[in-house]
């Protein structure tokens, strides 16, 4: 390991220890779809343009520039000259028209393709020369820049295939369930102001670690320097006993929601069927849950009552003129009145006298959802419904919301890696999978699903991102109006880093910690145990 | 009288005191258990809260008092299911010989080695989703008793081979009695003893499986409480160390199964 | 010879068969838990349709379980433990890199447990005092008082190893059943006698006690065996450590086939082999 440590800018050396929450699936980058995964990918990986998860806005990285056609279907990228893979191997734009074939292949199945995926069809990558890459698409592909952020580009020559890379650090060990060392690359093409090459850091150890108290337990002995993201309870904690590690980067991205089941097949009593389909029952329940009471007490205040698909820190999309109505169990009952429903000796029932009671499905372990559901149902009572909490573990969780539908609500987090809500077209489209109050539809079951439909295709096609706001805030009333998602909290982006990690600057993105992490440096005890 | 018996005594009424506390616990707190006084999340204790609140403004001694009648009254009906079927069939097993023995065995065995926390996951999630947090619990210790057999089968088993063996079963084979009253007059008055203090082993081992469960979250529905529910609060050392009254769970868990040990007969007792 | 060696191919076969129904068994109730067939992924809002469906393809069986069970067994027979849906490796490869750890923890946890056990109950049948036999029962029914959950952390915190999880774990129990051998056997006729002749009290329980109890002991280690493993499990699972306890909690929660009838398999095939194991040198002796 090296050691060199300097006052200023310049290789700080060491090993930086953070923790994965599982297993990497991969160390492919067109196949990442799970979160550690991705980590890695983000650590190794080398991008055409990349989102600066500060501010917000594209920075050229292996392309210098990029340009976009006025119809959104082609973009063409000047590259950077001279640059060469972790193993030596020279990068042109042969790796990128490499790249782009592996990531359309429809059999790789690839998520990160599929984002790219706006109608059938080929997608065609020229290379008039070394460093020009075109790249057409057969249909105008939204928000095209910022997904190419989220696309690795592999070597086409390389015999180490996907671990030759082109990010800070390359994979040099795995040992499976235990840890991943990557090391620093020594062909990494970034230098800083004073023409250092970066990374600072020589090594980075990611360990598996899914026990967030043990991470935090590690994090207070020294023996990791970063955890990127920490549950509001650890934060409230690690803020008492050392308030300099704990970093709040403010409102994040993520979100936690319900809704109620809403699919006509749903093995689902009638009568429940009414009550979930009606948009005053909706609006009534939402508006008689205390979410305040959320933020302050299960999440220590780390976290704001949202009433919206998008949180206020996505700067751009978030619709500041979206209603956030108060908890009024009054007004909620009034609302219910309206739809048949009245209270008879403390308890809710609708217009034919069945008691209004359901339950609501989370998933296990994890405690903050479960306190949340615990407080739901103390709001609920409050007009009269009986809430039933019944936790489960994922997968059984999944069948039922997703295959089954014998659930009456479920109550779960919403986690945005993207900022532009194109990337959520099969959540709001009526015939997406992921449409989850009433998924797959053949036809729009409602005026206003038919709405939001028609909106997200026509958002689709527009080049001008003003223009697609204006059709997104649209949705976002809608969806305010009618509360097929009953929007819950937003939670604040939580970190914890070591006072020997120099330059860390946690934001809501993610990773929220080491987005920066070829500038990042350890300090003169850059060893383990310095948080001792 | 012996210091063993005055332990004895001492262990009975401890567990009396926690029996009662669980039986009569509307009685003894004014709170609901579910009732939540936001104002005061995580205090510590005071007048108005004698154990201080958990992380939802709950009364912790109230949740205590009805965790111990939960874990505490369920727990030995588990034992009680789980040593009957290990009575019976390490009884028949041991018994009979040959080839039920092998097969007997053999099953409890395989029983031993399936992932059990696997299976009560699988089945807790094939129950019915509108079912009242009580018979959640009551079907999970249930199902705990159905599995919980295979353990205590082993112990049965050598007893009643060794009974087998033993002189005055042999007397009773060769003066001409029946199968019946083989069974009933020499195999159950000696398997007595054994079954007891299986069963008494058996308590804490369910109460202690089902906190398992519930720090896996997969437990006791809310906001019924259980001795396991209330450990979570035991995963963080440091959140302990700041709410030290947290560990009064644990401390309940603790005290009950020592006790429910020293009530067992001894080594010297039994031999 | 020949008749030994014919009995030893007859309990292996037995083994064998009795850790196929074991594996046949689990893969049953697997394959008909809730939540099989499901993957996280159908959560991504980014999969297009004919991903998800490819995704669903992935997790189905394909065929009856019956027929999916023989290719196993026979991918078995040639070393293929098939590959893990979950992880995405070859099972034999994540058994073989975690299986190191959790024997070793196994191993070590058993020898801990058993040398504290064998000490504990000797001395009380040594000393006999109900002093030290309440001191005994309340420091062993603390450690049976501490959820498993509670003894992988505490490992964790105290930056202990697996296998002192394993020993605390076991410890309690082996120490009860050692001391009721032990205290059976002291109350044998013979060792009245013994003490009637004014033979000394260690030399008793060293020439006359112990040697009458190496069968019951030798019983109890393929029990003893059988909990340690048993209690390295969940330890590993929650004390995140790299080896099949994690494995099987994870295969168990995503209902990875594959990996978790292996991993039965085996656990099936040692837990039936270590109990017949006394038996077998019983019958022999005898």
């Amino acid at each position: 390991m090296l050691h060199v440590c300097r006052e200023g800018p310049g290789p700080s050396g060491g090993e930086l220890h953070f923790c994965l929450r599982n297993e990497p699936k991969t160390f492919n980058p067109i196949l990442v779809d799970d979160e550690a995964s991705e980590h890695i990918r983000y650590l190794t990986g080398g991008v055409l343009i990349r989102a600066n998860r500060q501010t917000q806005a594209l920075e050229p990285s292996l392309a210098e520039s990029w340009k976009v056609s006025s119809d959104g279907q082609k973009i063409t990228f000047q590259l950077r000259k001279g640059l060469q893979f972790s193993d030596g191997t020279p990068f042109s734009s042969e790796d990128v028209a490499y790249t782009m074939r592996l990531l359309m292949d429809p059999q790789a199945h690839s998520a990160t393709g599929d984002a790219f995926r706006s109608a059938e069809g080929r997608v065609n990558v020229q290379t008039p020369s070394s460093d020009v890459a075109t790249v057409t698409f057969p249909a105008p592909v939204a928000g095209l820049e910022r997904l190419f952020d989220q696309v690795a580009i592999l070597s086409a020559k390389s015999p180490k295939k996907e671990m030759s890379v082109l990010g800070p650090y390359y994979v040099a060990e795995y040992k499976a369930g235990s840890h991943i060392l990557l090391r620093r690359n020594p062909n990494y093409w970034k230098r800083d102001a004073q023409g250092n090459r970066l990374p600072y850091i020589e090594s980075v150890r990611l360990e598996v670690q899914r026990n967030r108290d043990i991470e935090l337990m590690r994090f207070q002995r020294g023996e990791l320097q970063l955890i990127n993201r920490l549950e509001a309870e650890q934060f409230d904690r690690l803020q008492k006993e050392n308030a300099a590690a704990a970093r709040n980067a403010g409102v994040g991205l993520d979100a936690e929601e319900m809704w109620f089941n809403q699919v006509p097949t749903a093995p689902l009593a009638d009568y429940k069927k009414r009550w979930f389909q009606t948009t005053d029952f909706r609006r009534a329940l939402s508006m008689a849950i205390n979410r305040a009471d959320l933020a302050r007490i299960v999440f220590f205040g780390y976290a704001t009552p949202a009433y919206g698909p998008v949180s206020p820190s996505n700067r751009f999309w978030f619709n500041p003129a979206l209603p956030a109505p108060k908890y009024d169990p009054h007004g909620a009952l009034v609302l219910l009145a309206r739809a048949g429903f009245r209270l008879d000796h403390g308890t809710l029932k609708d217009s034919a006298g069945n008691r209004v009671e359901f339950t609501i499905v989370t998933g296990a372990g994890n405690t903050a959802r479960e306190k949340m559901a615990a407080m739901i149902q103390q709001d609920l009572s409050q007009i009269g419904v009986n809430l039933k909490l019944v936790t489960l573990d994922f997968s059984s969780l999944i069948e039922r919301i997703t295959r089954t539908f014998d659930y009456d609500a479920c109550l779960l987090g919403l986690v945005n890696t993207d900022l532009d809500p194109n990337g959520q077209m099969t959540v709001w489209l009526s015939s997406g999978a992921d449409h989850q109050w009433n998924p797959s539809q053949k036809s729009p079951a409602t005026r206003w699903e038919a709405e939001i439909d028609k909106l997200m295709r026509e958002q689709a096609t527009l080049p001008n991102e003003k223009e697609r706001k204006a059709k997104f805030d649209r949705i976002q009333e809608i969806v305010a109006e009618q509360q097929p998602f009953i929007y819950l909290v937003n939670k604040n982006a939580l970190s914890a880093v070591s006072v020997d990690v120099a330059g860390a600057a946690p934001v809501a993105l993610n990773p929220q910690a080491f987005w920066n992490i070829d500038t990042l440096r350890l300090g003169a005890s850059g060893q383990l145990g310095a948080n001792k | 009288m012996s210091g063993r018996r005055l332990l004895r005594i001492f262990c009975y009424s401890i567990l009396s005191v926690a029996f009662g506390a669980a039986l009569f616990a509307g009685t003894i707190t004014k709170y609901s258990y579910a009732a939540q006084f936001r104002d005061v999340p995580n205090s510590p204790p005071s007048a108005m809260h004698l154990l201080g609140t958990d992380g939802l403004g709950r009364d912790l001694f109230t949740r205590v008092i009805y965790g111990t009648r939960v874990s505490l009254l369920l727990a030995p009906a588990a034992a009680f299911l789980a040593t009957a079927i290990a009575g019976i069939l390490g009884g028949l097993a041991g018994l009979r010989g040959w080839l039920t023995e092998k097969v007997i065995l053999a099953f409890a065995d395989l029983s031993l080695a399936l992932p059990l926390l696997f299976v009560l996951v699988a089945l807790r999630a094939l129950l019915p989703l509108d079912v009242s947090p009580i018979f959640s619990v009551i079907a999970t210790f249930f199902i705990l008793g159905l599995l919980g057999w295979p353990a205590s089968l082993r112990v049965v088993w050598a007893a009643v081979r060794r009974l087998r063996q033993s002189d005055h079963f042999l007397f009773a084979t060769a003066l001409g009695y029946g199968k019946t009253r083989l069974l009933l007059c020499q195999v159950i008055p000696n398997l007595r003893p054994i079954l007891l203090a299986q069963f008494w082993i058996s308590i804490p081992l369910f109460v202690l499986t089902e906190a398992t469960l519930s720090m896996l979250g997969l437990g006791v529905m809310e906001p019924l409480p259980s001795w396991g529910n209330l450990l979570r609060g035991c995963e963080n050392f440091s959140a302990m160390a700041a709410n030290p009254w947290r560990v009064v769970p644990l401390f309940v868990l603790i005290v009950t199964v020592i006790c429910l040990q020293y009530i067992l007969p001894t080594s010297g007792e039994t031999a | 010879m020949t008749a030994w060696i014919l009995k030893l191919a007859q309990r292996l076969l037995l083994l064998a068969a009795l850790a196929g129904v074991g594996g046949l068994i689990c893969a049953t109730m697997v394959r008909f838990a809730p939540g099989f067939g499901v993957d996280e992924r159908e959560l991504d809002p980014r999969l297009s349709q004919a991903s998800l469906e490819a995704i669903r393809k992935e997790h189905q069986l394909g065929t009856g379980l019956l027929s999916y069970y023989g290719s196993y067994l026979f991918g078995l027979c040639r070393g293929d433990f098939g590959t893990s849906t979950f992880l995405e490796r070859p099972v034999g490869e994540l058994l073989k890199e975690r299986a190191p750890f959790t024997i070793r923890a196994v191993l070590l946890g058993l020898l801990t447990a058993w040398l504290a056990a064998s000490v504990l109950a000797l001395l009380t049948v040594r000393f006999p005092s109900w002093l030290l036999d309440s001191s005994a029962t309340a420091f062993t029914g603390l450690l049976i008082a501490l959820p498993a959950a509670v003894v992988a952390l505490l490992c964790v915190f105290l930056r202990l190893p697996v296998f002192a999880g394993v020993a605390l774990v076991t410890l309690p129990k082996l120490f009860r059943y050692q001391q009721n051998i032990l205290a059976h056997a002291s109350a044998q006729p013979f060792v009245l006698a013994a003490q009637a002749r004014g033979v000394s009290r260690n030399r008793i329980l060293f020439r006359h006690v112990i040697p009458v109890c190496w069968h019951p002991l030798a019983a109890l280690l393929g029990v003893s065996a059988s909990m340690a493993f048993g209690a390295a499990i969940p330890l590993e699972a929650l004390s995140d450590s790299p080896g099949i306890g994690q494995l099987a909690w994870q295969a168990a929660l995503n209902r990875d086939l594959p990996l978790l009838t292996s991993i039965t398999l085996l656990v099936a095939g040692f837990t039936v082999g270590i109990n017949s194991f006394p038996k077998a040198a019983h019958q022999e002796q005898s």
